[in-house]
């Protein structure tokens, strides 16, 4: 009798992932209960125990290594002492994330070929209730019991043999799942859409490349709009009090060869707000209107509350892969301002509504054209952090830097790589070389703070290689970031000073987070291969 | 289920011999190369360069040596299963197609290795033993340990190639050879090559072959040079000689392929 009773009581106890804890994610820094923390993508954790004084303490506590020769760009999620991680090409593992030891392990089989643009990468998971959702390299979404690691449902996104692939964490909205799919090298036609979180039933689809008859269609020339591109491959941000979802899209395809496709070719290289009911849009945002360069702005959406000329607002802050950092309403879509924050050569200014006014001959040709920034932008997809302590937005930059754009004609054809160009640089996009011998003068990554009115830089950390890896800010003032080098660091947040780094081999590519294992802060980062966990020395 | 484990067994034995053989690519004609360019034009450009020569994603293809493969079919491989771990993705255009890339990729190294040297092999060997090139490369088993290896130059620089490398070797360097020079705080001066650097120690082999890093917070300076330790030879020796130096590293093919 008292057995079952306990048994009772232990299942009524038992903690589900309610929409309310998400939409409070930040009031429970123990857990990092979505990819990007919390709705608002700020990168930011209340917890304070590892201060700039004692962040020289801190130990190795475990390391997960993956199977994979991937690259591991997953973020974790955390979820009462439960860590739950992706590992490439699409296996969730649940471990302790006291000792890291595992507690299963979910395996979605795939089929032999699939087509993911760089690299068959997932960057991690959604959880509510007890389910988890993972998009998969064959665009599927999968729901998996939390406790058992076993699929409860999957449904088809899309086809992807056509070169749809999803590498993103799915974000979650009241009851739906919402994703967006990868192939913009690849002639796809990119939508968001949103799934019953119980069924897996879709609720809604918003198509980022308009078909004929739909507003925005008249923004392609011919029929350009059938393999226009338009990928969403990171999460999105969510406000509450709007209703809004927010997304960053990709690259309009083919990628360098912008005379097959004439026009603006909305809804790519944009920042999108719908309706997280419906899946209408509310307005949106074209940072490179006709790209030429393969900038997709797939960027995290920073939404901030913050006082701007004397008022608070409700923003939203971007810094773009085409070197311009953005302030919007987020409420209106309105654009504020916008300012380089790395060398660049291809616009010559924004005009008043926020549209690039290019610089002529900057755009790709047969002989090359040498541009800045480079093709991997000024940032990309890697998270920005934005600290309520400090009031300040923290990134990290390639800055210095060109590529030379190449422009050829091609055909499209289905499952095969429809980018119509090329790209040389010596700051290498995707780099699995140990060794580093570029020509320093060639570019260098900077961990930077920026005025998050003005964009103005506050301070900067210079690195010799540049970094894709993600940024973490605490209420301590403590600014964890990773780097290609294999370097961890923790900066201090106020000024940029380095406080404390540790070696560990191989590339960061996915964001650090923060959270407690009985009471103590612990933080991870995935470098290599691997997933490392420190804590204070006990 | 006997004869079914002996068919088995020489079924395997069959494949292992399969694979002792070197898979020959089977289009190799004019005109499946040209198809094989337009595939490469198409698929692989964007991240190998329109010559194959490197792009922002991808390394050279054109050098005729590669890291991953040693053969045809090692390309095929190559190209059919991508490389882990890295941009380079599997693709599953059909076998011919794939063929038609490699016959291509072979094609840029041949052309380029067609050429013949114009001078006399045997008095080249005579000069560069002369020259005393192995005081700083290393070639048959002998020389300065911190020199590049000259015993099968010949499989990879093309003539012309190595006619530049004697003449201007300035003209191209790869960054593991530009001089590097530090001004310790110490007041020590260490000169070398850079191997490897990140933001906090860059790894050197300093003049006499010895591995160092250096913590760069007790660096006072330092430079690099984009600049290659090997003099000019064109002022050393006359333009025949060069020729018979060249004509030399040229037959100096190893057993690379
Ligand atoms: C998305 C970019 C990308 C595309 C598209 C691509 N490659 Fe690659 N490829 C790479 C990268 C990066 C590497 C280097 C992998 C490594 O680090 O070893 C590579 C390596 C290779 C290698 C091995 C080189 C060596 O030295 O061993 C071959 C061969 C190759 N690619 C052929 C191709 C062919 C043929 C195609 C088109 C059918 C192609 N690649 C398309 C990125 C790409
Ligand atoms: C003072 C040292 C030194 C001497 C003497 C020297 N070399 Fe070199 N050599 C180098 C270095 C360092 C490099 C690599 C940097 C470069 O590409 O120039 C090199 C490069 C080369 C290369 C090009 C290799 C490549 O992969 O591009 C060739 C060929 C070569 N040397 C041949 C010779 C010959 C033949 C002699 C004698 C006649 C000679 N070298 C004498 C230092 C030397």
């Amino acid at each position: 009798m008292r057995a079952v009773s306990l048994l009772f009581a232990a299942c009524s106890l038992y903690a589900q992932v309610t929409y309310d804890r998400l939409l409070k994610a930040a009031d429970e820094p123990g857990n990092w209960l979505t990819y990007h923390g919390q709705y608002s993508s700020i990168h930011h954790s209340k917890l304070a125990q590892i201060t700039p004084a004692n962040v020289k303490d801190l130990e190795l506590k475990w390391v997960v290594q993956a199977k994979s020769l991937e690259k591991h760009e997953t973020t974790p999620i955390v979820v009462d002492g439960v860590m739950y991680i992706t590992e490439a090409p699409n296996v969730v593992v649940a471990l302790d994330a006291a000792t890291g030891r595992e507690f299963w392990t979910y395996e979605h089989p795939l089929p032999d070929v699939t087509y993911p643009c760089c690299g068959r990468v997932n960057r991690g998971l959604a959880i509510l209730g007890n389910t988890l959702y993972l998009g998969t390299h064959d665009a599927k979404l999968i729901a998996i019991d939390a406790s058992t690691g076993q699929k409860r449902w999957e449904t088809v996104v899309t086809d992807y043999k056509k070169g749809y692939a999803l590498a993103l964490a799915p974000l979650i909205v009241k009851d739906k799942v919402i994703v967006g799919t990868a192939g913009g090298e690849l002639g796809i036609r990119g939508f968001l859409a949103a799934y019953d979180a119980k069924t897996g039933k879709e609720v809604w689809r918003f198509k980022i490349i308009p078909e004929p008859g739909e507003k925005g269609n008249e923004t392609w020339g011919g029929d350009s709009w059938k393999y226009g591109g338009g990928s969403i491959w990171l999460t999105g941000s969510y406000d509450p009090d709007t209703n809004l979802t927010y997304w960053g899209t990709g690259n309009p395809g083919p990628d360098w060869n912008p005379a097959k496709r004439p026009g603006d070719n909305l809804y790519t290289d944009s920042a999108i707000a719908l309706d997280a009911d419906t899946g209408k849009l509310k307005w949106h945002f074209q940072f490179t209107p006709h790209d030429e360069w393969d900038w997709d702005s797939v960027q995290t959406p920073v939404l901030v509350d913050h006082e701007y000329k004397g008022k608070m607002r409700k923003l939203l802050l971007w810094a773009n892969r085409n070197g311009f950092y953005y302030v919007f309403d987020r409420v209106t879509g309105q654009f504020l301002s916008g300012t380089p924050f790395v060398k660049q050569n291809w616009a010559v200014g924004l005009d008043e509504m926020g549209r690039p006014v290019k610089a002529p001959g900057r755009g790709p040709s047969a002989a090359g054209t040498v541009t800045f920034p480079g093709v991997q932008g000024g940032t990309n997809w890697f998270a920005p952090s934005y600290s309520p302590v400090t009031k300040l937005f923290y990134l990290n930059t390639w800055d210095d830097y060109s590529s030379i754009f190449f422009a050829w004609d091609q055909d499209y054809e289905q499952g095969k790589w429809y980018a119509a160009g090329g790209v040389k640089a010596e700051v290498q996009s995707a780099s699995r070389d140990r060794l580093n011998r570029r020509n320093p003068g060639a570019g260098y990554g900077a961990t930077r703070a920026l005025d998050p009115v003005t964009g103005k830089k506050i301070w900067e950390f210079r690195t010799a290689e540049v970094s894709e890896s993600g940024i973490l800010t605490t209420a301590s003032n403590v600014l964890f970031t990773g780097n290609r080098e294999g370097h961890f660091m923790a900066l201090d947040a106020t000024n940029g000073k380095l406080l404390w780094r540790k070696y560990l081999s191989g590339m960061a590519a996915s964001s650090p987070i923060t959270f407690l294992v009985n009471g103590k802060q612990y933080v991870t980062v995935a470098i290599g291969q691997a997933l490392f966990c420190f804590g204070l020395r006990d | 289920m006997k004869v079914m484990t002996l068919a088995a067994l020489s079924a395997a034995a069959a494949l292992a011999q399969h694979s002792d053989t070197v898979l020959v690519n089977p289009f190799q004609t004019p005109d499946d190369r040209a198809r094989g360019a337009v595939f490469f034009r198409s698929q692989c450009a964007s991240c190998h360069g329109a010559d194959a020569t490197g792009g922002a994603g991808g390394p050279s293809l054109a050098t005729g040596t590669f890291r991953h493969a040693a053969s045809d079919e090692g390309l095929f491989k190559v190209i059919t299963k991508g490389v882990p771990g890295t941009p380079m993705p599997g693709f599953s255009m059909n076998g011919r197609e794939i063929w038609q890339i490699v016959g291509y990729l072979r094609s840029l190294s041949a052309s380029r290795m067609a050429e013949q040297a114009a001078g006399d092999a045997a008095k080249g060997r005579a000069i560069v033993g002369a020259q005393k090139c192995t005081g700083c490369h290393w070639m048959h088993g002998g020389g300065s340990p911190r020199g590049l290896d000259l015993s099968t130059i010949g499989a990879r620089l093309s003539v012309g190639e190595l006619k530049r490398a004697l003449v201007d070797p300035s003209a191209e360097v790869a960054p593991q050879y530009w001089l590097w020079e530090g001004k310790l705080k110490s007041g020590e001066t260490i000169k070398g090559h850079r191997l490897n650097e990140d933001t906090f120690s860059i790894q050197i082999m300093d003049g006499a072959g010895k591995l160092r890093g250096v913590d760069k917070s007790t660096l006072a300076e330092q430079k690099l040079e984009r600049r290659s330790a090997m003099p000019s030879f064109k002022d050393r020796m006359s333009e025949a000689q060069i020729n018979d130096v060249v004509a030399y590293l040229a037959t100096l093919k190893g057993d690379a392929r």
